[in-house]
Protein backbone atom coordinates (compact mmCIF):
# COMPACT_ATOMS: atom_id res chain seq x y z
CA UNK A 1 0.00 0.00 0.00
CA UNK A 2 1.41 3.36 -0.99
CA UNK A 3 0.50 6.94 -0.17
CA UNK A 4 1.79 9.14 -2.96
CA UNK A 5 1.98 12.94 -2.78
CA UNK A 6 -1.13 13.04 -0.60
CA UNK A 7 -2.70 16.41 0.07
CA UNK A 8 -5.97 17.03 1.85
CA UNK A 9 -8.05 19.88 3.16
CA UNK A 10 -11.67 19.92 4.33
CA UNK A 11 -12.83 22.76 2.09
CA UNK A 12 -11.70 24.96 -0.75
CA UNK A 13 -10.76 27.77 1.61
CA UNK A 14 -9.70 25.58 4.52
CA UNK A 15 -6.01 25.19 5.36
CA UNK A 16 -4.19 22.12 4.12
CA UNK A 17 -4.15 19.39 6.75
CA UNK A 18 -1.75 17.22 4.77
CA UNK A 19 0.42 18.41 1.93
CA UNK A 20 2.51 16.16 -0.27
CA UNK A 21 2.60 13.33 2.28
CA UNK A 22 4.36 10.13 1.30
CA UNK A 23 4.13 6.77 3.04
CA UNK A 24 4.80 3.23 1.98
CA UNK A 25 3.30 0.31 3.87
CA UNK A 26 4.34 -3.28 3.33
CA UNK A 27 2.50 -6.45 4.30
CA UNK A 28 2.86 -7.08 8.00
CA UNK A 29 3.79 -3.50 8.85
CA UNK A 30 2.67 -2.10 12.17
CA UNK A 31 2.82 1.68 12.05
CA UNK A 32 2.30 4.06 14.93
CA UNK A 33 1.22 7.52 13.87
CA UNK A 34 2.19 10.20 16.36
CA UNK A 35 2.05 13.95 16.50
CA UNK A 36 0.59 16.79 18.54
CA UNK A 37 -3.17 17.21 18.81
CA UNK A 38 -4.84 18.68 15.75
CA UNK A 39 -2.03 18.00 13.31
CA UNK A 40 -4.00 15.56 11.17
CA UNK A 41 -3.41 12.09 12.60
CA UNK A 42 -7.09 11.12 12.51
CA UNK A 43 -7.43 12.71 9.07
CA UNK A 44 -4.53 10.59 7.83
CA UNK A 45 -6.14 7.49 9.32
CA UNK A 46 -9.47 8.28 7.65
CA UNK A 47 -7.72 8.81 4.34
CA UNK A 48 -5.93 5.48 4.71
CA UNK A 49 -9.24 3.79 5.57
CA UNK A 50 -10.84 5.24 2.44
CA UNK A 51 -13.31 7.42 4.33
CA UNK A 52 -11.92 10.62 2.85
CA UNK A 53 -10.78 11.18 -0.72
CA UNK A 54 -7.42 12.83 -1.27
CA UNK A 55 -7.69 16.30 -2.77
CA UNK A 56 -4.37 15.63 -4.51
CA UNK A 57 -2.25 12.56 -4.77
CA UNK A 58 -3.40 9.00 -4.34
CA UNK A 59 -3.53 6.03 -2.02
CA UNK A 60 -2.73 2.91 -4.00
CA UNK A 61 -3.10 -0.81 -3.37
CA UNK A 62 -5.29 -0.55 -0.30
CA UNK A 63 -6.16 -4.07 0.94
CA UNK A 64 -9.76 -4.95 0.11
CA UNK A 65 -10.86 -5.69 3.67
CA UNK A 66 -10.41 -2.78 6.05
CA UNK A 67 -11.19 -2.72 9.76
CA UNK A 68 -11.65 0.71 11.31
CA UNK A 69 -12.07 1.51 14.99
CA UNK A 70 -12.80 5.23 15.48
CA UNK A 71 -11.41 7.22 18.38
CA UNK A 72 -14.87 7.48 19.94
CA UNK A 73 -17.16 4.52 19.44
CA UNK A 74 -20.73 5.71 18.68
CA UNK A 75 -22.49 4.16 21.66
CA UNK A 76 -25.69 6.16 21.20
CA UNK A 77 -27.42 3.39 19.29
CA UNK A 78 -30.50 1.33 20.19
CA UNK A 79 -28.80 -2.07 20.26
CA UNK A 80 -27.37 -4.43 22.80
CA UNK A 81 -23.68 -5.27 22.42
CA UNK A 82 -24.61 -8.71 21.13
CA UNK A 83 -27.16 -7.55 18.56
CA UNK A 84 -24.89 -4.75 17.35
CA UNK A 85 -21.96 -7.08 16.80
CA UNK A 86 -24.17 -9.68 15.13
CA UNK A 87 -25.45 -7.02 12.74
CA UNK A 88 -21.88 -5.95 12.03
CA UNK A 89 -20.84 -9.56 11.47
CA UNK A 90 -23.68 -9.91 8.96
CA UNK A 91 -22.62 -6.68 7.24
CA UNK A 92 -19.08 -8.05 7.08
CA UNK A 93 -20.31 -11.49 6.03
CA UNK A 94 -18.41 -12.95 8.95
CA UNK A 95 -19.33 -16.07 10.87
CA UNK A 96 -21.57 -14.98 13.78
CA UNK A 97 -19.53 -17.24 16.04
CA UNK A 98 -16.64 -14.76 15.91
CA UNK A 99 -18.75 -12.35 17.94
CA UNK A 100 -18.50 -14.61 20.96
CA UNK A 101 -14.85 -15.33 20.39
CA UNK A 102 -13.83 -11.69 20.19
CA UNK A 103 -16.06 -10.80 23.11
CA UNK A 104 -14.26 -13.37 25.24
CA UNK A 105 -10.88 -12.25 24.06
CA UNK A 106 -11.49 -8.55 24.67
CA UNK A 107 -12.98 -9.25 28.08
CA UNK A 108 -16.53 -8.14 27.36
CA UNK A 109 -18.46 -11.40 27.24
CA UNK A 110 -20.35 -10.33 30.36
CA UNK A 111 -21.50 -7.19 28.55
CA UNK A 112 -23.16 -8.86 25.57
CA UNK A 113 -26.68 -8.28 26.87
CA UNK A 114 -26.05 -4.68 27.87
CA UNK A 115 -27.41 -1.82 25.78
CA UNK A 116 -24.76 0.23 24.03
CA UNK A 117 -25.79 3.56 25.62
CA UNK A 118 -25.37 2.00 29.08
CA UNK A 119 -21.72 1.04 28.52
CA UNK A 120 -18.80 2.80 30.14
CA UNK A 121 -16.35 4.56 27.85
CA UNK A 122 -13.85 1.71 28.00
CA UNK A 123 -16.47 -0.97 27.39
CA UNK A 124 -17.88 0.93 24.42
CA UNK A 125 -14.35 1.24 23.09
CA UNK A 126 -14.00 -2.54 23.24
CA UNK A 127 -17.12 -2.90 21.09
CA UNK A 128 -15.52 -0.55 18.57
CA UNK A 129 -12.40 -2.69 18.51
CA UNK A 130 -14.40 -5.90 18.20
CA UNK A 131 -16.39 -4.71 15.17
CA UNK A 132 -13.14 -3.77 13.44
CA UNK A 133 -11.69 -7.23 14.05
CA UNK A 134 -14.71 -9.32 13.01
CA UNK A 135 -13.71 -9.30 9.37
CA UNK A 136 -10.04 -10.45 9.49
CA UNK A 137 -8.87 -7.14 8.06
CA UNK A 138 -6.01 -6.79 5.61
CA UNK A 139 -5.72 -3.19 6.80
CA UNK A 140 -6.54 -2.44 10.41
CA UNK A 141 -6.90 1.22 11.36
CA UNK A 142 -7.07 1.92 15.09
CA UNK A 143 -7.56 5.49 16.26
CA UNK A 144 -6.39 5.73 19.89
CA UNK A 145 -7.18 2.08 20.60
CA UNK A 146 -5.84 2.00 24.15
CA UNK A 147 -7.91 4.89 25.49
CA UNK A 148 -10.00 3.79 28.46
CA UNK A 149 -9.12 0.09 28.23
CA UNK A 150 -8.55 -2.05 31.30
CA UNK A 151 -5.16 -3.63 31.99
CA UNK A 152 -6.01 -7.06 30.62
CA UNK A 153 -7.26 -5.67 27.29
CA UNK A 154 -4.30 -3.30 27.05
CA UNK A 155 -2.11 -6.36 27.32
CA UNK A 156 -4.18 -8.31 24.82
CA UNK A 157 -4.32 -5.68 22.10
CA UNK A 158 -0.61 -5.81 21.12
CA UNK A 159 -1.02 -9.56 20.75
CA UNK A 160 -4.01 -9.02 18.44
CA UNK A 161 -2.01 -6.47 16.44
CA UNK A 162 0.82 -8.98 16.20
CA UNK A 163 -1.51 -11.63 14.83
CA UNK A 164 -2.93 -9.34 12.14
CA UNK A 165 0.64 -8.41 11.21
CA UNK A 166 1.76 -12.04 11.23
CA UNK A 167 -0.76 -12.99 8.56
CA UNK A 168 0.35 -10.13 6.35
CA UNK A 169 -2.10 -7.44 7.43
CA UNK A 170 -1.13 -3.81 7.79
CA UNK A 171 -1.90 -2.14 11.11
CA UNK A 172 -1.92 1.63 11.48
CA UNK A 173 -2.40 2.97 14.97
CA UNK A 174 -2.70 6.46 16.36
CA UNK A 175 -1.60 6.16 19.96
CA UNK A 176 -0.89 8.99 22.33
CA UNK A 177 -0.26 6.70 25.26
CA UNK A 178 2.59 4.81 23.64
CA UNK A 179 1.28 1.36 24.56
CA UNK A 180 2.65 -0.08 21.34
CA UNK A 181 6.03 1.59 21.72
CA UNK A 182 7.68 -1.69 22.73
CA UNK A 183 6.07 -3.66 19.91
CA UNK A 184 8.82 -5.48 18.01
CA UNK A 185 9.42 -4.06 14.54
CA UNK A 186 7.11 -1.09 15.11
CA UNK A 187 7.44 1.68 12.54
CA UNK A 188 6.73 5.17 13.75
CA UNK A 189 5.58 8.14 11.70
CA UNK A 190 5.00 11.69 12.82
CA UNK A 191 2.38 13.95 11.32
CA UNK A 192 3.52 17.53 11.59
CA UNK A 193 3.13 20.63 9.43
CA UNK A 194 1.16 18.69 6.83
CA UNK A 195 3.92 16.16 6.25
CA UNK A 196 4.33 12.55 7.33
CA UNK A 197 7.87 11.93 8.56
CA UNK A 198 9.34 8.56 9.49
CA UNK A 199 10.79 8.43 12.99
CA UNK A 200 13.51 6.07 14.12
CA UNK A 201 12.07 2.76 15.19
CA UNK A 202 12.25 1.91 18.86
CA UNK A 203 14.66 -0.83 17.91
CA UNK A 204 15.86 -2.53 14.78
CA UNK A 205 14.75 -5.94 15.82
CA UNK A 206 13.60 -8.27 13.10
CA UNK A 207 10.91 -10.44 14.54
CA UNK A 208 9.26 -13.46 13.14
CA UNK A 209 5.97 -14.00 14.85
CA UNK A 210 4.48 -17.44 14.82
CA UNK A 211 0.89 -17.81 15.85
CA UNK A 212 0.17 -21.11 17.48
CA UNK A 213 -3.20 -22.11 16.07
CA UNK A 214 -3.17 -24.00 12.76
CA UNK A 215 -5.69 -21.65 11.16
CA UNK A 216 -3.63 -18.65 12.05
CA UNK A 217 -0.40 -20.09 10.80
CA UNK A 218 -2.00 -20.61 7.41
CA UNK A 219 -2.68 -16.94 7.01
CA UNK A 220 -5.14 -15.74 9.59
CA UNK A 221 -5.23 -14.78 13.21
CA UNK A 222 -7.50 -16.82 15.37
CA UNK A 223 -9.45 -14.89 17.95
CA UNK A 224 -8.42 -17.57 20.39
CA UNK A 225 -4.85 -16.70 19.47
CA UNK A 226 -2.94 -18.56 22.16
CA UNK A 227 0.53 -20.00 21.91
CA UNK A 228 2.41 -17.07 20.44
CA UNK A 229 6.14 -17.62 20.31
CA UNK A 230 8.67 -15.07 19.22
CA UNK A 231 12.10 -15.77 17.87
CA UNK A 232 14.34 -12.89 17.13
CA UNK A 233 17.84 -11.81 16.47
CA UNK A 234 18.35 -9.15 19.08
CA UNK A 235 20.90 -7.10 20.78
CA UNK A 236 19.28 -7.47 24.16
CA UNK A 237 19.79 -6.44 27.76
CA UNK A 238 18.61 -8.28 30.85
CA UNK A 239 16.72 -6.42 33.53
CA UNK A 240 15.91 -7.82 36.96
CA UNK A 241 12.71 -6.35 38.31
CA UNK A 242 11.25 -7.13 41.73
CA UNK A 243 7.48 -6.86 42.01
CA UNK A 244 4.92 -8.05 44.59
CA UNK A 245 4.17 -11.73 44.02
CA UNK A 246 0.49 -11.03 43.40
CA UNK A 247 1.33 -8.77 40.45
CA UNK A 248 4.07 -10.90 38.94
CA UNK A 249 1.99 -13.08 36.65
CA UNK A 250 0.00 -10.18 35.25
CA UNK A 251 3.09 -8.13 34.60
CA UNK A 252 4.83 -11.09 32.99
CA UNK A 253 1.83 -11.67 30.72
CA UNK A 254 1.75 -8.04 29.72
CA UNK A 255 5.45 -7.96 28.89
CA UNK A 256 5.13 -11.16 26.90
CA UNK A 257 2.21 -9.63 25.05
CA UNK A 258 4.49 -6.81 24.03
CA UNK A 259 7.02 -9.28 22.66
CA UNK A 260 9.52 -9.55 25.51
CA UNK A 261 10.81 -12.77 26.97
CA UNK A 262 10.21 -13.05 30.67
CA UNK A 263 11.66 -15.38 33.28
CA UNK A 264 10.17 -15.59 36.75
CA UNK A 265 12.27 -16.62 39.70
CA UNK A 266 9.36 -17.38 41.96
CA UNK A 267 8.06 -20.24 39.85
CA UNK A 268 4.50 -20.65 38.58
CA UNK A 269 3.09 -21.52 35.19
CA UNK A 270 4.49 -18.49 33.43
CA UNK A 271 8.14 -19.54 33.57
CA UNK A 272 7.77 -23.11 32.43
CA UNK A 273 8.59 -22.66 28.80
CA UNK A 274 10.22 -19.30 28.42
CA UNK A 275 13.94 -19.50 29.01
CA UNK A 276 15.88 -16.30 28.71
CA UNK A 277 17.53 -15.84 25.34
CA UNK A 278 21.24 -15.54 25.09
CA UNK A 279 21.70 -11.90 25.69
CA UNK A 280 24.38 -9.33 26.04
CA UNK A 281 24.09 -7.31 29.20
CA UNK B 1 -25.86 -4.18 1.38
CA UNK B 2 -29.05 -5.96 2.45
CA UNK B 3 -27.59 -6.67 5.90
CA UNK B 4 -26.63 -3.03 6.32
CA UNK B 5 -30.06 -1.87 5.14
CA UNK B 6 -31.63 -4.21 7.71
CA UNK B 7 -29.31 -2.86 10.42
CA UNK B 8 -30.29 0.71 9.61
CA UNK B 9 -33.99 -0.08 9.45
CA UNK B 10 -33.90 -1.96 12.76
CA UNK B 11 -31.94 0.88 14.35
CA UNK B 12 -34.41 3.46 13.04
CA UNK B 13 -37.40 1.59 14.40
CA UNK B 14 -35.75 0.67 17.72
CA UNK B 15 -34.73 4.30 18.28
CA UNK B 16 -38.43 5.25 18.02
CA UNK B 17 -37.53 8.01 15.58
CA UNK B 18 -39.52 6.08 13.01
CA UNK B 19 -42.62 7.12 14.95
CA UNK B 20 -42.21 10.78 14.01
CA UNK B 21 -43.22 10.55 10.33
CA UNK B 22 -45.78 7.91 11.25
CA UNK B 23 -47.39 10.28 13.75
CA UNK B 24 -47.25 12.97 11.06
CA UNK B 25 -49.02 10.63 8.68
CA UNK B 26 -51.98 9.95 11.00
CA UNK B 27 -53.54 13.46 10.99
CA UNK B 28 -53.06 13.63 7.22
CA UNK B 29 -55.02 10.41 6.82
CA UNK B 30 -57.65 11.64 9.27
CA UNK B 31 -58.13 14.83 7.24
CA UNK B 32 -58.06 13.19 3.80
CA UNK B 33 -60.47 10.42 4.69
CA UNK B 34 -62.71 12.12 7.23
CA UNK B 35 -65.53 11.56 4.76
CA UNK B 36 -65.84 8.64 2.34
CA UNK B 37 -64.43 9.10 -1.16
CA UNK B 38 -67.39 9.40 -3.60
CA UNK B 39 -67.76 6.86 -6.38
CA UNK B 40 -65.87 7.95 -9.50
CA UNK B 41 -63.23 9.84 -7.49
CA UNK B 42 -61.00 6.83 -6.80
CA UNK B 43 -58.10 7.86 -9.04
CA UNK B 44 -58.33 11.45 -7.87
CA UNK B 45 -58.08 10.34 -4.25
CA UNK B 46 -55.07 8.17 -5.03
CA UNK B 47 -53.31 11.04 -6.82
CA UNK B 48 -54.10 13.41 -3.93
CA UNK B 49 -52.69 10.87 -1.48
CA UNK B 50 -49.50 10.38 -3.52
CA UNK B 51 -48.96 14.11 -3.85
CA UNK B 52 -49.58 14.95 -0.21
CA UNK B 53 -47.43 12.17 1.19
CA UNK B 54 -44.16 13.27 -0.45
CA UNK B 55 -43.05 15.35 2.58
CA UNK B 56 -43.91 12.45 4.92
CA UNK B 57 -41.74 10.09 2.89
CA UNK B 58 -38.98 12.72 2.76
CA UNK B 59 -39.21 13.17 6.53
CA UNK B 60 -38.94 9.42 7.03
CA UNK B 61 -35.96 9.09 4.67
CA UNK B 62 -34.13 12.00 6.26
CA UNK B 63 -34.80 10.66 9.75
CA UNK B 64 -33.55 7.21 8.82
CA UNK B 65 -30.38 8.50 7.19
CA UNK B 66 -29.71 10.85 10.11
CA UNK B 67 -30.42 8.32 12.86
CA UNK B 68 -26.91 6.89 12.88
CA UNK B 69 -24.10 8.78 14.59
CA UNK B 70 -21.48 10.01 12.12
CA UNK B 71 -18.88 7.54 13.41
CA UNK B 72 -21.24 4.62 12.78
CA UNK B 73 -21.79 5.82 9.24
CA UNK B 74 -18.01 5.80 8.83
CA UNK B 75 -17.78 2.26 10.19
CA UNK B 76 -20.46 1.20 7.71
CA UNK B 77 -18.69 3.03 4.92
CA UNK B 78 -15.42 1.24 5.64
CA UNK B 79 -17.29 -2.08 5.78
CA UNK B 80 -19.25 -1.77 2.55
CA UNK B 81 -17.84 1.13 0.54
CA UNK B 82 -20.48 2.63 -1.74
CA UNK B 83 -22.86 -0.04 -0.45
CA UNK B 84 -23.36 2.23 2.58
CA UNK B 85 -25.02 4.83 0.37
CA UNK B 86 -27.29 2.38 -1.43
CA UNK B 87 -28.20 0.53 1.77
CA UNK B 88 -29.41 3.82 3.25
CA UNK B 89 -31.58 4.55 0.23
CA UNK B 90 -32.89 0.99 0.22
CA UNK B 91 -33.83 1.18 3.91
CA UNK B 92 -35.49 4.56 3.31
CA UNK B 93 -37.47 3.07 0.43
CA UNK B 94 -38.55 0.15 2.58
CA UNK B 95 -39.80 2.37 5.40
CA UNK B 96 -41.57 4.72 3.00
CA UNK B 97 -43.14 1.62 1.44
CA UNK B 98 -44.62 0.69 4.81
CA UNK B 99 -46.06 4.21 5.25
CA UNK B 100 -47.47 4.15 1.71
CA UNK B 101 -49.06 0.75 2.32
CA UNK B 102 -50.79 2.05 5.44
CA UNK B 103 -52.04 5.06 3.48
CA UNK B 104 -53.34 2.97 0.59
CA UNK B 105 -55.14 0.59 2.96
CA UNK B 106 -56.77 3.58 4.69
CA UNK B 107 -57.74 5.00 1.30
CA UNK B 108 -59.25 1.79 -0.03
CA UNK B 109 -61.32 1.30 3.12
CA UNK B 110 -62.84 4.76 2.62
CA UNK B 111 -63.81 4.31 -1.05
CA UNK B 112 -67.56 4.28 -1.65
CA UNK B 113 -67.20 2.02 -4.70
CA UNK B 114 -64.85 -0.89 -5.21
CA UNK B 115 -61.83 0.16 -7.31
CA UNK B 116 -60.81 -1.82 -10.37
CA UNK B 117 -57.46 -3.59 -10.52
CA UNK B 118 -56.29 -0.98 -13.03
CA UNK B 119 -57.12 1.85 -10.65
CA UNK B 120 -55.26 0.13 -7.84
CA UNK B 121 -52.24 -0.42 -10.09
CA UNK B 122 -52.18 3.28 -11.05
CA UNK B 123 -52.57 4.23 -7.39
CA UNK B 124 -49.62 2.05 -6.42
CA UNK B 125 -47.56 3.47 -9.30
CA UNK B 126 -48.28 7.05 -8.22
CA UNK B 127 -47.19 6.17 -4.68
CA UNK B 128 -43.97 4.66 -6.06
CA UNK B 129 -43.31 7.99 -7.80
CA UNK B 130 -44.14 9.78 -4.55
CA UNK B 131 -41.79 7.55 -2.54
CA UNK B 132 -38.98 8.10 -5.07
CA UNK B 133 -39.43 11.86 -4.89
CA UNK B 134 -39.64 11.78 -1.09
CA UNK B 135 -36.54 9.61 -0.67
CA UNK B 136 -34.56 11.85 -3.03
CA UNK B 137 -35.67 14.97 -1.14
CA UNK B 138 -34.94 13.33 2.23
CA UNK B 139 -31.50 12.17 1.11
CA UNK B 140 -30.56 15.60 -0.21
CA UNK B 141 -31.51 17.17 3.13
CA UNK B 142 -29.81 14.53 5.30
CA UNK B 143 -26.94 15.40 7.64
CA UNK B 144 -23.97 14.55 5.40
CA UNK B 145 -25.31 17.03 2.83
CA UNK B 146 -26.85 19.66 5.12
CA UNK B 147 -25.29 19.38 8.60
CA UNK B 148 -27.52 22.05 10.17
CA UNK B 149 -30.86 20.59 11.35
CA UNK B 150 -32.58 23.96 10.90
CA UNK B 151 -31.34 24.44 7.34
CA UNK B 152 -32.17 20.84 6.55
CA UNK B 153 -35.77 21.14 7.79
CA UNK B 154 -36.33 24.39 5.92
CA UNK B 155 -34.81 22.92 2.74
CA UNK B 156 -37.12 19.93 2.96
CA UNK B 157 -40.26 22.05 3.35
CA UNK B 158 -39.21 24.62 0.75
CA UNK B 159 -38.21 21.85 -1.66
CA UNK B 160 -41.70 20.37 -1.48
CA UNK B 161 -43.44 23.76 -1.80
CA UNK B 162 -41.32 24.72 -4.80
CA UNK B 163 -42.17 21.38 -6.40
CA UNK B 164 -45.88 22.10 -5.93
CA UNK B 165 -45.63 25.63 -7.28
CA UNK B 166 -43.49 24.80 -10.30
CA UNK B 167 -45.64 21.84 -11.24
CA UNK B 168 -48.76 24.00 -11.14
CA UNK B 169 -48.02 25.39 -14.60
CA UNK B 170 -49.35 23.19 -17.35
CA UNK B 171 -46.62 22.34 -19.86
CA UNK B 172 -43.11 23.55 -19.08
CA UNK B 173 -43.46 23.20 -15.32
CA UNK B 174 -44.09 19.51 -15.61
CA UNK B 175 -40.52 19.11 -16.87
CA UNK B 176 -38.98 21.39 -14.25
CA UNK B 177 -40.19 19.50 -11.19
CA UNK B 178 -41.97 16.32 -10.18
CA UNK B 179 -45.43 16.96 -11.76
CA UNK B 180 -47.36 16.52 -8.53
CA UNK B 181 -50.11 18.98 -9.49
CA UNK B 182 -50.44 17.30 -12.89
CA UNK B 183 -51.07 13.95 -11.17
CA UNK B 184 -53.95 15.45 -9.25
CA UNK B 185 -55.34 17.55 -12.08
CA UNK B 186 -55.28 14.75 -14.65
CA UNK B 187 -56.66 12.19 -12.19
CA UNK B 188 -59.62 14.36 -11.26
CA UNK B 189 -60.32 15.20 -14.94
CA UNK B 190 -60.11 11.60 -16.10
CA UNK B 191 -56.95 12.18 -18.18
CA UNK B 192 -54.43 10.33 -16.03
CA UNK B 193 -54.57 6.96 -17.78
CA UNK B 194 -53.87 8.48 -21.20
CA UNK B 195 -51.06 10.72 -20.00
CA UNK B 196 -49.46 8.19 -17.68
CA UNK B 197 -46.45 7.24 -19.88
CA UNK B 198 -45.30 10.88 -20.20
CA UNK B 199 -46.09 11.63 -16.55
CA UNK B 200 -44.04 8.58 -15.51
CA UNK B 201 -40.96 9.93 -17.28
CA UNK B 202 -41.52 13.40 -15.82
CA UNK B 203 -42.14 11.96 -12.34
CA UNK B 204 -38.91 9.96 -12.26
CA UNK B 205 -36.64 12.51 -13.95
CA UNK B 206 -35.92 14.83 -11.03
CA UNK B 207 -35.86 12.18 -8.32
CA UNK B 208 -33.26 10.25 -10.33
CA UNK B 209 -31.26 13.47 -10.81
CA UNK B 210 -31.62 14.15 -7.06
CA UNK B 211 -30.42 10.70 -6.05
CA UNK B 212 -27.51 10.95 -8.49
CA UNK B 213 -26.61 14.34 -6.98
CA UNK B 214 -26.79 12.82 -3.49
CA UNK B 215 -24.47 9.99 -4.54
CA UNK B 216 -22.06 12.45 -6.13
CA UNK B 217 -22.01 14.75 -3.09
CA UNK B 218 -21.47 11.83 -0.72
CA UNK B 219 -18.15 11.05 -2.46
CA UNK B 220 -16.57 13.84 -0.45
CA UNK B 221 -18.98 13.90 2.51
CA UNK B 222 -18.69 10.65 4.47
Amino acid sequence: MRVANLSFRYGRRAPWVLSGAELSLAEGDVVEVVGPNGTGKSTLLRLLAGLLRPVRGAIEDRPPVVGYAPERFPADQPFTVSSYLRHMAAVRRADPAVVGEWSERLGMAHLLDQRLPDLSKGSAHKVGLAQALLCRPGLLILDEPFAGLDTATRAELPRVVGEVSARGGIVVVSDHQGDLRAFPGLRRCEVRDGAVRALDSTDSTRVETLVGSPGASSGGASPAGAGRAVSSTVRAAVLRVEVPAAEATGLADRLRAEGYRVDMDSGGPANQDTPLPEAAE
Amino acid sequence: MIALARFRLVGYIASHRALQPFIGLLPLLAIMYATPVPAGQELGAMADSAGMLIPVFAWGARGLLDREPDEQRMISLVATGRGELFSGLLAAYAYAGVLASISLIALVTRLSADPTAGMLAIGVLLHVFSITAGVALGALTSRPILPSPAVSTIALIVGYLVTLMVSTSTSVGQWLAVPVMAWMRDAHHGLLTDRLPLLSVQSLLWPVVGIAAYAWLRRTRP
